[in-house]
């Protein structure tokens, strides 16, 4: 049998040259961040040091944990607005509690984040209310409770145990990246090597033929926004010790940056397929942006213009859209 | 006269349709038949300008035909009729007929909805339709939907018009009225040509048959001296030994393994009572919506009941869910292929083992488990795949529906229930499908099947239940010596 299939794909490779095309989309994602590493590196002198590179992935730690949650909602053919306004939530209970429990008040931030998702996904999986409404309504409502606590002013953390969270390095690496690192290894298993993984992707490629095939689908729907939840938590947590504080504007507008990395990480939002890898390499490539457009010295007035249109070019080349004959 | 010479088409590096030389004439009724990948609907869409041909010409009246697009050929007198259903269910069957001229009915710069649904009219009763241009496209049936399709393509004004596989979708009475609109076609002087893998359709309408196998024309035969057997023969490239069919299981005996009892369902169908036994295969027939499909429904757990009661095994069944059936050891094989079967993104792999998966969500996926698994289903089916890791949306439509297959036997159901096993395979698939639920039936798998194809409901099964307007008409203990016209009176 191997033999068979070995062969078979052997001679699939040679029979269609034009799937090479094919096979050199999906390394896009990988060549503009390259291009960008080497664009900003001759431009500016400080940008390919070591220290940057850190600080690179310091700045990006959050949008990563929080685009690593939304890679699982839009591979299931959802999508979740709400993710700026859980990690602020989940930011202002590690505040509020970071005086009093220190370290401790990890655990607090991500119960709420799984709450905020429980909700989210039980109104979407047994309300039956669709995602983008659910997630438009309670982007509302979990920054208007933020708002209501805050009335406006911010709570800041001075716990040291808790700030060492962001400002902590272990064996030279900053606690940050590595809390990011083992949530992007956590994810990229659960969503590959796991049955759980398997089923978020057959709901987005055919929810009712993953209905039909005896997939418990509520279950699953609400699992995947329980785990956005949870990540969101785990985000606001890194949030809240890099701002020191937690206010009522933070992460605000992070669900536009989050769907932008996903995508551009060669996700489409009809589902169904998307790769952890290529999240990570979106929120990198906005990240690198970021930071070497301010390196360089790009007045900030222009950089939002050019972040845009990186973000349609890399979505035109990465997706095949000879295949797709509808596009909504 | 529409003739086609040396045509081919190659995808990649594969030839998909090698020099392949037709004549259509006006007034003509062709039927194009060959196994599922012989190139049919290649040849129709090639000379629709649907798709582009590598090589080859074509001449229509003695001139040049090159249409570079499906408009092009249009205008040339040359339509096609898809095999899916095109039709906007939200705007009216006037507007579905004249969908590609709404540009001719402006007046003023507003659409002339006088003159729109006039012309409409007279395409809907040019090929004797049941329905008016004002109606609602929502209370029609597949068949009434398909006129609608038939009357657009003669908006155009065509000469010749072409079937991709028209009545895959329709039930009996439906395709029975898609016939009954070509012949009047062939009246009117209009060239006719259709794909199908229904022989019977081939052989009541079509005036010549053209053969094609493995994407080269095998000949071109007048319909009046050419037998089935003959036919499958051209077709296959062998014999049907022993025809279509595997021989019937004897009589079996022993306790019934699903036992229904006056079991009404929540869609209204009812009062239901069936028993099922180890090795049987019982065939459903009816029309399309009689019940059967809602019987299937009941025992995979997609439908509710709401009253009555299923025995499985002994103990009472109620299953929530589809969920609840798989895990009981029921497997089904739904209707609709790409819409309910398959995920035609994921692998053959990722398919077969769909249903089959450790019941514990986070638990490792076990990758060797699932490549055996699939390997498996591939080998024993005959699944034709350039691996375990093409996409199914690629396969042929007898290749993904083997797809289907396996990935309920993967689960070793003890009750497999299928809903219409077949439906658009060709017969080479077909006989092989049949011959492994026969061989797994003989195993002691029960089968409950519904079945719009005839032959295939009197072929296969071993006991025939007939269904009209929710309940079942007529039970038959034995399939053997059953014939078509006995069974469908009790389906009217």
């Amino acid at each position: 049998m191997d033999d068979v299939v070995a062969s078979a794909q052997k001679q699939r490779r040679s029979r269609h040259p034009f799937r090479s095309v094919d096979r050199l989309r999906q390394w896009f994602p990988l060549a503009l961040l390259l291009v960008l590493c080497l664009a900003f590196g001759t431009l500016s002198d400080r940008f390919l040091t070591v220290n940057n590179g850190l600080i690179i992935l310091q700045q990006s730690a959050v949008l990563l944990v929080a685009a690593l949650a939304m890679t699982f909602v839009i591979i299931s053919g959802s999508i979740d607005l709400s993710v700026g306004s859980m990690v602020a939530l989940s930011a202002l209970t590690a505040a509020a509690l970071a005086g009093s429990m220190g370290i401790w008040a990890i655990l607090p931030a991500i119960a709420v984040g799984l709450l905020c998702g429980a909700v989210n996904g039980a109104l979407f999986a047994y309300g039956k209310i669709p995602s983008f409404i659910v997630t438009l309504g309670t982007l509302v409502i979990f920054r208007g409770i933020v708002l209501l606590y805050t009335r406006g002013a911010p709570v800041s953390i001075t716990d040291r145990d808790f700030l060492g969270l962001y400002t902590g390095r272990t064996a030279g690496i900053p606690n940050t990246v590595l809390l990011a690192l083992a949530a992007t290894v956590l994810a990229a298993v659960i969503l590959n090597h796991t049955v759980f993984g398997r089923e978020v992707r057959a709901i987005g490629g055919g929810e009712r033929v993953a209905l039909l095939s005896g997939i418990n689908v509520n279950r699953v729907k609400f699992g995947i926004f329980l785990l956005c939840g949870g990540l969101c938590g785990l985000a606001g947590l890194l949030q809240s010790a890099r701002t020191m504080a937690a206010t009522a504007q933070l992460a605000q507008g992070l669900e536009l940056d989050v769907i932008a990395a996903v995508v551009v990480g060669g996700t489409p939002l009809t589902g169904g397929v998307g790769r952890i890898r290529g999240t990570v390499l979106g929120v990198l490539i906005i990240a690198i942006l970021s930071n070497g457009m301010n390196m360089t010295g790009v007045d900030p007035y222009l950089q939002n213009i050019v972040k845009g249109l990186v973000l349609i070019a890399a979505v035109f080349l990465t997706i095949d859209r000879s295949k797709i004959l509808i596009i909504k | 006269m529409l003739s086609a010479l040396r045509i081919s088409k190659d995808y990649g590096a594969s030839c998909v349709l090698r020099d392949v030389s037709v004549d259509f004439r006006p007034g003509e009724v062709v039927a194009i038949v060959g196994e599922n990948g012989a190139g049919k609907s290649t040849l129709l869409k090639v000379l629709a300008a649907i798709v582009a041909r590598t090589r080859g010409e074509a001449t229509l009246d003695d001139r040049v035909y090159a249409p570079r697009s499906q408009r092009e050929a249009e205008r040339a007198g040359v339509a096609l009729v898809f095999q899916e259903l095109n039709v906007n269910p939200a705007v009216s069957v006037a507007e579905n007929v004249m969908l590609g001229h709404l540009g001719d009915y402006r007046r003023f710069g507003l659409l002339d909805w006088k003159r729109l649904r006039a012309d409409a009219q007279t395409m809907l009763d040019r090929i004797g339709a049941d329905f008016a241009a004002t109606d609602d496209v929502g209370g029609l049936d597949l068949g009434q939907i398909k006129t609608i399709e038939v009357a657009r393509a003669l908006a155009t004004g065509p000469r010749f018009i072409f079937f991709d596989e028209s009545t895959a979708f329709l039930n009996r009475s439906e395709a029975q009225r898609l016939m009954g609109v070509i012949r009047e076609l062939r009246i009117q002087g209009i060239g006719v040509a259709f794909v199908s893998h229904h022989l019977q359709e081939v052989f009541e309408i079509a005036d010549r048959l053209v053969v094609l196998k493995d994407g080269s024309l095998v000949g071109t035969y007048p319909a009046d001296g050419m037998t089935e057997d003959r036919l499958y023969e051209l077709m296959v490239g062998r014999e049907m030994a022993g025809g279509l069919f595997p021989p019937k299981a004897g009589e079996i005996t022993g306790a019934p393994i699903l036992k229904i009892d006056g079991m009404m369902t929540a869609t209204g169908t009812g009062p239901i009572d069936l028993e099922i036994r180890h090795g049987e295969i019982v065939g459903i027939g009816g029309l399309k919506g009689s019940g059967g499909e809602a019987i299937l429904g009941a025992v995979g757990g997609s439908v509710r009941l709401s009253a009555g009661t299923m025995m499985w095994r002994g103990a009472r069944y109620s299953p929530a869910s589809p969920q609840d059936a798989w895990r009981a050891g029921i497997g089904s094989l739904p209707g609709d292929r790409t819409g309910e079967g398959v995920i035609t993104d994921f692998s053959v792999l990722e398919n077969v083992t769909l249903a089959a998966r450790p019941s514990w969500a986070l638990a490792l996926s076990d990758g060797a488990r699932m490549k055996t698994l699939a390997g498996e289903q591939v080998r024993s089916l005959g699944i034709r795949t350039e691996g375990l890791d093409t996409p199914v949306g690629s396969l042929s439509g007898g290749n993904m529906q083997k797809v289907v297959l396996g990935k309920c036997l993967a689960t070793s159901p003890e009750l497999l229930l299928l809903n219409n096993p077949t439906r658009g395979v060709d017969v080479g698939a077909k006989s092989e499908i049949y011959r492994v639920i026969r061989s797994l039936a003989r195993k002691g798998m029960a089968v409950l099947m519904v079945t719009e194809d005839l032959p295939e409901l009197l072929g296969l099964s071993d006991r025939v239940l007939v269904t009209r307007k929710g309940s079942i008409s007529k039970a038959f203990d034995s399939a053997a010596n059953l014939d078509e016209e006995e069974v469908v009176k009790w389906m009217m």
